[in-house]
C-alpha cells in the first residue's frame, strides 16, 4: 500500500507508531465508516490489544478497498447479452396449451435458460398455482431423449427436405380440392392454429380435419352443443356454490380446469372461524379420487352406473317438488333413498348456489341431463356459466373411427398426425397400425421419436411450449401468449411453424405468425407497444368472451330417453373396467421422471400403473396386493398387477392410462402396463363384461405408503362443523400431555424474523403439485423404481395419504409433510459433527458440506422426513438436464441428509431485496415453492414474528395444531384442523353400497 | 464337589477349594504344555482354520471396497430405518467384548481364583471383538472419508464436534475401552512373553519376544510393581465395563423413538452385554480346549462357573424385557405402547421371538447341573445365546425404526447380501486375528495359572519345586 504524500512528514519518513496514523483524521473517518458502531469507543481509551486488533483488520480493510474493481470488468461478458445479470433470476409470462385449456405461467430463467415454471397471478386458469403436470414441464423441456432431428423413412433428414416434400404435396392436394388429404390433430384453442386450420381448409375443402386425444372433454362439449344449440363450453364457479355434487369427476385433479376449480371450491371451503360458513360437497364416484377424499359424503357408485343414479337423484328432485318439464321415470331405483334424499334436499334449499358437475369418462346424455337439472335448479349464470367456445377443436372419438376407416380402405393418400401418439394411444378395436402402413404418406410431429413416429414416412421433432411461439385461450376466451424461454434446444418445430407450413406452403417464423394473428386482437393503437405489454402479461387482459346466454332447448325426457342405462347385473365375471388418466396423463409424459416418480395420490404407487380393485372385490377374486392376474375384456388380455385401494366400487377393476410405452425414452422404457390394449372406441371410459383371473405371480410395485391407517393416533384431526362450533379448539384438545418444558433455556426468537408454516388440512386436496414444485426448486434427484421400491425416494414434501372408518365406506385424507423445522430439533441434538443447527431466524439448516452421514437425525426425526443419499444419484445426470437444476440451491452429493429447508434460497433473496431498499420483508413478498404451486392456497409461510402477517394470524386459529406437539418439539410448521361439512341429515351415516 | 484326584498331600487345601487346575502340573509341565503351543511346529488343522478364516477376512475387505466405492446403499437400509445390521453388528461385537475385561478386572478385584485360566482368552477375545466393533461406525456413514470428523480435531475451520450427540460419547466410550483392554491385556503378557524369550530358539523370536517382553526378569521389584500396576489396572478397567455399553445403550436412550427412548437401557445393556459375551468365551473355550488339549486347565468347573453367570444375566436381560413392556403400558403413552405391542405381535415378530426363545429359555438349562457341565449342552446353548443377543439388537434398533410415530411413514427393512457380507466377513476378522494369537501368543496366562497351583502355597508341602 502506497501512502499518500499528506501522511508524510518531510519527504520519505517512516511512522513513529501505530498511533501516529491512528490519529490522521482520514484514518479516523475511515474507521467511522467501516466500523460505525464501535468508533466512539475505538477512538476513546481502549486497549492496545484490541487496537491492534482493530488496525490490523482496518489496514487489511483498507488496502482492499483500494484495489477494489468493477465486478463487470473482473467478470467480464465477452459479448453482453441483453437484459442478464449475472446470478439474478429473470421471470417471463408464458402459456401452456394443453388440450382445449391454457395456463397461463410465469417462467424464472436464470442466464437464459428456464429453470422453474410458476402460475401467472393474472391468468384465469392458474391463478399463479400450478398442478403436477406443469411443474414437471421443466424437466421435459430438457429431456435428452426428445427427438432431435427430422426423419424420412427412419433416417435423419433435412427440414428443408420436408418442406420441398410437403410443398409437392400441396400441388397435388390443389389438384384434388384435398381429396386424399387427412390431418390428425390435437385439440387446441389457439386463434393462430385456428386461422391456419381455416385457412387450410378453405384452399382445401375435401381435406379431412381430424381431432383426437385419448383423454378429452368431448362429451362435455358434445353434451353442452346438443342442450344448448350453441358451441359454448361450461365454466363453473365452484366459490360461488355451497352445495357441490360431483359425478365421477375429479375436477380438482385430473378433469380439465382443475386448477380453477380447486381453487374455487377450496375459496368456498376456507375457515376463517368457527362461525364462518363452508361448501359442502357429495361425490358420487368409482375409483376413489383426490375429490373424492375431499368430500363430506361419498357414495361408491361404479362409474357405469352414475347414469342411473343422476336419473333416481332426478325421480327425488322431482317428488321434493322441483319442477322438471316432462321428466316421467320410475323412481324405483337400487340407490341408498336417504343419502339421495339428503341430496336432493340439498340442493333444492341452495337452488342458484349449487352445482352438479359430472366427470369427463360419463357419456354425453349424463351431461345433457346434468346440465339440464342445472339450469332447473336456477344454476345456470350463477356458478355454471357458457361461455364461447371460440378458435377451437374439439377432440371427437367418432372421426377417428372414421379416419381410421377411412386409411384402412385406402383413401386416404397423406395423413398428418400433429401431435399425438395414434398408434399408441387410439382405441385399439381401430386397428391403427394396420390402418397407417396403409397410407401412401404419414407425417408425424412428435415431441419424440414414439410408436407411431416410427411408423410414419416423415418425423418431425416437436418444440417444447418453453421453445415455441404461439398462442391459446384460456377457458373464459382470455387470449395468452406463447413465447419461447430458449431457443429450441434440440432442433425442434414448433406447433404454430408446422401449422402456417401446412396452410401455406412457406417456411413461417413463429413469432411471425402469431404476430400477423395478433394484429387482428391489437387494432387500436400502438401495435408495438400493445404487444410488448402483452408479452409482459402473457395474456390480453379483458379479452375475456364472457357469460353467453343460453337456453336449455332438449327436454329431459329426450335426455333420459337416448341415455343407456345399465341393464346387466355385475359379477365375478362381470367386471366393469375403468380407464383413468395417470400421473403421465394420457401417457405423452412418460418419459418425464418426475412423474414418473411422483406417487400416485391415492394408490402411492411410483414408476407403475395396476388394476385398482376394492377389498372386497379382491377378497372375492381372491387376488392379493403385487399379485398379477389376467384381465380379459372383449377377447383382448393384460396381465397386470392388482393393487387394493379401499372406497374403490366393488366389481369395478380401475386401470390407469399412460404407461407400457414402448421404445420411447431411458426412463419411461418397461415401466407399467400399456392399459390401451383393453380400450375400444365403443367404451373408452367404462366397459361391462369383464374378468380378472389371478395367475399367483408375484409383481415388485414400488409403493411409498404400505400403511392406510393413522392407528388411532392424532395425526390429521378432523371434525365435523358442528363439533367445530361447539369446540373450536378440539384439535389442540385431542391430546393431553404434562407441561413441555426443556432443561436448556429457551433462545430468545422474539426479534428478527422467525419463519414459519402453516398448512390447512380443510384445503389441502393431496394433488402433489407441491411435491414436483419442490422437486424442481431444489434440485431434488430422481432415484428410479428401485429405490423408491425400498423406500428411498427423495420427495421433501411428501402427501401422507390415510384412510378411516368402515371399510365399506371410507374416508381419506391427505396430509403433506415436510420438515417441520422444530424449535426443539431432535435431529439436532443427536449429530456428532453439528451437521444439522437452528439458525436464528429458526430455521433448521442443513450443512451438507459438515454431514458425514450417520442418520442418526432421520432415525430421531418423528416426522421422517429426512432424505438421504445413499447412492450418488446426481452422477448419471445427463449434461442438459443439469440446465433444469437451480443455481440457487446446492446439488448434495452421495452419503449426505438433505430435506427441506423452507427454501431458504427464497428466504434470502427476500432479505436481499428488502435490505437493498432498506425496509422489511413485507408479508407476501415471496412463497416458498410448495405454496406458491399450491391450487388450493392451502400452504401459508412468512414471518410469525409480525403479528400482522397471514401466517402469525393463522397460528393463532382455534384450529391451529401442531403435529406430535406432545413430544416437546415445538414445531414451526403447524397444522390447521380438517373440518367435514356433514349434512345433519346424514350424520355419520353409512350408506348402502350397491 | 468332590476332588478328582484327592490325595493325602493335597487334604489341607481340598478342604477349602478343590483344585483348579487337573491333573496335577508341575509349573515346568505347565509352562512346556501352554508356550509349547506356540513353539511347536505349526499343526495342520491351524493352517486350515486359518485360510477358512483369512477367506472370510478377505469377503469382508472385498465387500468393505465395494461399500466405499459405491455408497451405503448397497444395503437394506431406507427412510425410516437408517441404522440397519451395521449399527446391530456394532453393539453385538461391543457386547461381546465384555467378557473379557469382567473376567480379568472385575473379577481379579473380586479374588475369583478360578479366572486365572480362561482371563487371557477372555482379554484377547475382548480385543478382537472390539476391533470388529469399532469396524461399523466406521464404515457405516455415508461418507467414510471424513469420518474422522467424530473426533475432537483442532482444524483450520475450527469446528468441533457436537458433544450433545451420543454417538460422539461412543466414539470415546469405546475407544477408551478398547485402549484399557489392550493396555491391561498387554500388561499381563509380560511376564509370559519373557518366558517365551528365555525358551526362545531361535534369533527372530529372541529378538521379537524381547522387544515385547520390555525388559522382564522376574525380580523382586519388578514383580511387585508389576503386580500394583496390574491392580491399578483393573480398578481403571472395572468401571469402563459398566460404562462401555451404558454409553452405547445411549445412542439409543437419549433418542425420542418409541422403543429406544428408555431409561432402563444402560443397565439392561451391561447385563446383556456380559450375557453373550461370556456365552462368546465359553463357545471359544469348548474349542481351544478340545484342539489344544487343555481340558485340565480350563476345566468343568470353570465352564460351569461361566454358565452361572449367563443363567443370572440371562434372567436379567428377561427381566428387562418384560419390564420394558410394563413400563410401555404403564406410560400411558400411545406411541410407547405400540412400539412393544409391534415388536411382540408386529412386523418383525419373528425376531421378536428368537430372542426371547435364544436369551430367556436357553439359559433356564442350566438351572439344572448336568446340563451346566454338559459340554455339547453348553455349546450349542452359548452359540444361541449369542443369536439370541444379536437378535435382540436387532429388534430394537429395526423394529423401532420401521414404524415410529407416523404410520405413513413406516416401511420393511430387508438386508441384503452385503449386510451379510459384511457380518460374515467381521467373523473373518475376528478369527483371523484369533488364529494369530493362539499361534503366537501364550492363550493361557502362565504366571496366573501358576500363581493358583497348590505348589504356590508357601505352606505346601507336596511337591512343586521339592519333586
Amino acid at each position: 500500500m502506497k501512502m499518500k504524500k499528506k501522511y508524510l512528514i518531510n519527504g520519505k519518513k517512516y511512522w513513529q507508531s501505530l498511533d501516529q496514523l491512528a490519529n490522521t483524521p482520514e484514518y479516523r473517518k475511515f474507521l467511522k465508516e467501516q466500523y460505525q458502531e464501535i468508533t466512539e469507543e475505538s477512538l476513546s481509551g481502549i486497549s492496545r490489544r484490541k487496537f491492534l486488533g482493530l488496525m490490523a483488520a482496518s489496514l487489511a480493510m483498507a488496502s482492499l478497498a483500494g484495489c477494489r474493481k468493477p465486478i463487470e470488468k473482473i467478470v467480464p461478458y465477452v459479448i453482453q447479452p441483453e437484459e442478464i445479470i449475472p446470478g439474478v433470476a429473470d421471470f417471463y409470462a408464458t402459456t401452456m396449451p394443453f388440450g382445449n385449456s391454457a395456463f397461463g405461467l410465469v417462467v424464472e430463467c436464470h442466464e437464459g435458460r428456464p429453470t422453474k415454471i410458476e402460475g401467472n397471478k393474472d391468468h384465469p386458469s392458474t391463478m399463479g398455482a400450478s398442478n403436477t403436470l406443469i411443474q414437471a414441464q421443466m424437466l421435459s423441456l430438457y429431456d435428452p431423449d426428445r427427438s432431435q432431428k427430422v426423419q424420412h423413412n427412419s433416417a435423419e433428414d433435412d427440414y428443408a427436405n420436408f418442406i420441398s416434400f410437403w410443398r409437392d404435396r400441396l400441388e397435388h392436394f390443389k389438384s384434388t380440392k384435398g381429396r386424399g388429404l387427412a390431418i390428425l390433430a390435437e385439440p387446441f384453442s389457439s386463434p393462430t392454429l385456428a386461422r391456419h386450420r381455416k385457412d387450410l381448409l378453405k384452399m382445401l375443402p375435401e381435406a379431412n380435419w381430424i381431432t383426437y386425444e385419448p383423454i378429452s372433454d368431448e362429451n362435455i362439449y358434445a353434451a353442452a352443443e346438443n342442450v344448448t344449440g350453441e358451441n359454448v363450453r361450461p365454466v363453473y364457479d365452484f366459490a360461488k356454490a355451497k352445495i357441490i355434487l360431483a359425478l365421477d369427476s375429479d375436477f380438482m385433479y385430473s378433469e380439465s380446469e382443475n386448477i380453477a376449480s380447486a381453487r374455487g371450491f377450496a375459496d368456498g371451503r376456507r375457515l376463517e372461524n368457527e362461525h364462518d360458513g363452508m361448501n359442502r360437497l357429495y361425490v358420487v364416484e368409482d375409483a376413489y379420487s383426490i375429490t373424492g377424499g375431499m368430500a363430506d359424503h361419498r357414495l361408491r357408485v361404479r362409474s357405469s352406473e352414475i347414469g342411473d343414479f343422476l336419473i333416481a337423484l332426478a325421480s327425488e328432485l322431482k317428488a321434493n317438488g322441483i319442477y322438471l318439464e316432462g321428466f316421467q321415470f320410475d323412481s324405483q331405483n337400487k340407490f341408498d333413498s336417504k343419502w339421495i334424499n339428503a341430496v336432493a334436499k340439498d340442493l333444492i334449499n341452495s337452488r342458484g348456489k349449487s352445482i352438479i358437475v359430472a366427470g369427463r369418462r360419463q357419456p354425453v346424455w349424463v351431461h345433457e341431463l346434468v346440465f339440464s337439472i342445472n339450469d332447473t335448479l336456477g344454476n345456470s349464470g350463477n356458478t355454471l356459466e357458457f361461455q364461447e367456445f371460440k378458435d377451437a377443436t374439439l377432440s371427437s372419438a367418432k372421426d377417428l373411427k372414421l379416419l381410421a376407416s377411412q386409411m384402412a380402405d385406402g383413401s386416404i393418400d397423406t395423413l398428418v398426425i400433429l401431435g399425438g401418439n395414434p398408434v399408441y394411444d387410439s382405441p385399439v378395436d381401430l386397428n391403427f397400425i394396420e390402418a397407417i402402413h396403409k397410407v401412401q404418406h404419414a407425417v408425424h410431429l412428435s415431441s419424440y421419436v414414439d410408436e407411431t413416429s416410427r411408423l410414419a414416412e416423415w418425423h418431425i421433432p416437436r418444440a417444447h411450449f418453453l421453445e415455441s411461439w404461439g398462442d391459446a385461450r384460456a377457458i373464459d376466451g382470455t387470449i395468452s401468449v406463447v413465447q419461447p424461454m430458449i431457443e429450441p434446444l434440440y432442433g425442434g418445430h414448433p406447433d404454430t411453424e408446422l401449422y402456417a407450413l401446412l396452410a401455406t406452403g412457406r417456411d413461417i417464423r413463429g413469432y411471425d405468425t402469431v404476430r400477423e394473428t395478433w394484429k387482428g386482437f391489437l387494432d387500436r393503437g400502438d401495435f408495438e407497444k400493445e404487444w410488448r405489454r402483452v408479452l409482459h402479461d402473457g395474456l390480453l387482459k379483458n379479452s375475456s368472451t364472457g357469460n353467453k346466454n343460453i337456453r336449455i332447448r332438449k327436454s329431459i325426457n329426450d335426455i333420459v330417453s337416448s341415455g343407456n342405462l345399465r341393464t346387466n347385473e355385475v359379477s365375478a365375471d362381470n367386471l366393469d373396467i375403468n380407464f383413468y388418466p395417470s400421473q403421465l396423463h394420457d401417457g405423452r409424459f412418460a418419459n418425464n421422471g418426475w412423474l414418473q416418480e411422483l406417487p400416485d395420490p391415492v394408490t402411492k404407487l411410483a414408476w407403475d400403473n395396476a388394476a385398482v380393485v376394492s377389498p372386497k372385490t379382491a377378497e372375492m377374486l381372491k387376488v392379493k396386493n403385487f399379485e398379477l392376474a389376467e384381465l380379459q375384456y372383449n377377447g383382448r388380455k393384460l396381465t397386470l398387477p392388482v393393487w387394493i385401494v379401499p372406497g374403490q366400487a366393488d366389481y369395478s377393476v380401475g386401470l390407469a392410462l399412460g404407461y407400457g410405452r414402448a421404445k420411447v425414452g431411458r426412463v419411461a422404457e418397461g415401466v407399467g402396463f400399456n392399459t390401451y390394449k383393453l380400450r375400444t372406441s365403443q367404451t373408452p371410459y367404462a366397459a361391462a363384461g369383464a374378468k380378472l383371473i389371478p395367475t399367483g405371480e408375484i409383481y415388485e410395485l414400488a409403493n411409498t405408503q404400505d400403511h392406510f391407517s393413522m392407528e388411532n393416533r392424532p395425526i390429521i384431526r378432523e371434525a365435523s362443523l358442528d363439533e367445530f362450533q361447539y369446540d373450536p379448539e378440539f384439535a389442540r384438545e385431542m391430546v393431553e400431555h404434562p407441561p413441555l418444558e426443556s432443561i436448556y433455556p429457551d433462545y430468545d426468537y422474539s426479534k428478527g424474523y422467525q419463519w414459519g408454516m402453516v398448512i390447512d388440512l380443510n384445503t389441502c386436496i393431496g394433488c402433489n403439485a407441491c411435491v414436483i414444485a419442490c422437486q424442481s426448486e431444489n434440485n431434488i434427484p430422481l432415484v428410479g423404481k428401485e429405490q423408491v421400491g425400498k423406500g428411498r425416494e427423495m420427495h421433501w414434501i411428501r402427501n401422507d395419504r390415510y384412510f378411516s372408518g368402515d371399510l365399506d365406506a371410507p374416508e381419506m385424507m391427505h396430509m403433506p409433510v415436510a420438515c417441520q423445522h422444530c424449535e426443539n430439533a431432535p435431529c439436532e441434538s443427536v449429530c456428532p459433527v453439528g451437521a444439522t443447527m437452528h439458525d436464528k431466524e429458526g430455521l433448521n439448516v442443513m450443512t451438507y458440506n459438515r454431514c458425514i452421514g450417520t442418520r442418526y437425525c432421520s432415525n430421531n426425526c418423528p416426522f421422517k422426513v429426512r432424505r438421504f443419499n445413499f447412492f450418488n444419484y446426481v452422477k448419471d445426470m445427463p449434461e442438459v438436464v443439469k440446465m433444469a437444476q437451480n443455481p440457487d440451491v446446492t446439488v448434495r452429493s452421495r452419503g449426505v441428509m438433505e430435506k427441506c429447508t423452507f427454501c431458504i434460497q427464497r428466504i434470502n433473496r427476500a432479505k436481499q431485496n428488502a435490505r437493498k431498499a432498506g425496509r422489511p420483508v413485507h408479508d407476501g413478498e415471496f412463497q416458498t415453492a410448495c405454496q406458491q404451486a399450491c391450487p388450493t392456497n392451502a400452504i401459508h409461510f412468512g414471518n410469525i414474528n409480525d403479528l400482522k402477517s397471514r401466517v402469525a394470524n393463522l397460528k393463532r386459529d382455534p384450529r391451529n395444531y401442531d403435529l406430535l406437539g406432545e413430544l416437546n418439539i415445538r414445531p414451526r410448521n403447524s397444522y390447521l384442523a380438517k373440518i367435514r361439512n356433514q349434512n345433519p341429515a346424514l350424520k355419520d351415516y353409512k350408506p348402502k353400497v350397491v | 464337589m468332590k476332588a478328582i484326584s484327592a490325595q493325602s498331600d493335597d487334604l489341607i487345601i481340598d478342604q477349602f477349594e478343590p483344585p483348579l487346575i487337573e491333573g496335577k502340573p508341575t509349573f515346568h509341565s505347565l509352562t512346556d504344555e501352554i508356550s509349547g503351543i506356540t513353539e511347536r511346529r505349526t499343526p495342520p488343522v491351524w493352517f486350515l482354520a486359518f485360510g477358512a478364516a483369512f477367506s472370510v477376512l478377505l469377503i469382508l475387505l472385498g465387500s468393505i471396497g465395494y461399500l466405499v466405492y459405491t455408497g451405503i446403499g448397497i444395503w437394506g437400509l431406507n427412510i425410516p430405518v437408517g441404522w440397519g445390521w451395521a449399527i446391530v453388528n456394532f453393539v453385538w461385537w461391543v457386547g461381546i467384548g465384555h467378557a473379557g475385561t469382567l473376567i480379568s478386572a472385575i473379577l481379579f478385584l473380586l479374588r475369583q481364583r478360578w479366572r486365572t485360566s480362561i482371563n487371557r482368552f477372555a482379554e484377547a477375545m475382548t480385543l478382537f471383538a472390539i476391533s470388529c466393533a469399532l469396524l461399523f461406525p466406521a464404515i457405516h456413514v455415508g461418507r467414510i472419508w471424513v469420518v474422522y470428523w467424530v473426533f475432537p480435531i483442532p482444524n483450520q475451520m475450527t469446528v468441533w464436534p457436537n458433544f450433545r450427540s451420543p454417538l460422539l460419547w461412543d466414539v470415546f466410550a469405546v475407544s477408551v475401552y478398547f485402549s484399557a483392554s489392550l493396555l491391561f491385556w498387554f500388561t499381563g503378557l509380560i511376564p509370559d512373553l519373557a518366558t517365551l524369550r528365555d525358551r526362545a530358539k531361535n534369533r527372530i523370536r529372541k529378538i521379537v519376544f524381547g522387544i515385547l517382553s520390555l525388559g522382564w526378569r522376574g525380580g523382586n521389584r519388578q514383580w511387585k510393581h508389576y503386580e500394583l500396576a496390574y491392580l491399578i489396572l483393573a480398578g481403571i478397567s472395572t468401571p469402563l465395563v459398566l460404562s462401555v455399553h451404558s454409553v452405547v445403550s445411549t445412542d439409543f436412550a437419549v433418542s425420542i423413538l418409541p422403543g429406544w427412548h428408555t431409561t432402563i437401557f444402560p443397565p439392561y445393556f451391561v447385563a446383556g452385554a456380559i450375557f453373550s459375551g461370556f456365552a462368546m468365551v465359553v463357545t471359544l473355550t469348548i474349542i481351544a480346549r478340545k484342539i489344544f488339549h487343555l481340558e485340565h486347565i480350563i476345566t468343568l468347573n470353570h465352564l460351569e462357573k461361566m454358565n452361572k453367570i449367563m443363567l443370572l444375566t440371562g434372567m436379567m436381560v428377561g427381566y428387562s424385557y418384560s419390564i420394558e413392556f410394563f413400563m410401555s403400558w404403564y406410560s400411558g403413552n400411545i406411541y410407547e405402547q405400540f412400539a412393544f405391542l409391534n415388536r411382540a405381535f408386529g412386523n418383525y415378530s419373528w425376531a421378536y421371538w428368537i430372542m426371547i426363545s435364544c436369551n430367556v429359555l436357553v439359559p433356564q438349562l442350566f438351572w439344572f447341573k448336568k446340563l451346566r457341565r454338559n459340554v455339547v449342552v453348553m455349546f450349542i446353548a452359548s452359540i444361541l445365546v449369542n443369536v439370541g443377543m444379536w437378535f435382540e439388537r436387532f429388534v430394537i434398533v429395526v423394529s423401532s425404526l420401521s414404524r415410529d410415530f407416523l404410520p405413513a411413514s413406516w416401511d420393511y427393512y430387508r438386508p441384503t447380501f452385503w449386510d451379510v457380507s459384511i457380518f460374515v466377513g467381521s467373523f473373518g476378522l475376528f478369527f483371523t486375528l484369533f488364529l494369530l494369537f493362539i499361534r503366537f501368543l501364550p492363550m493361557i496366562s502362565m504366571t496366573e495359572v501358576k500363581g493358583v497351583l497348590p505348589q504356590a502355597d508357601p505352606h505346601y508341602t507336596g511337591g512343586g519345586h521339592k519333586k
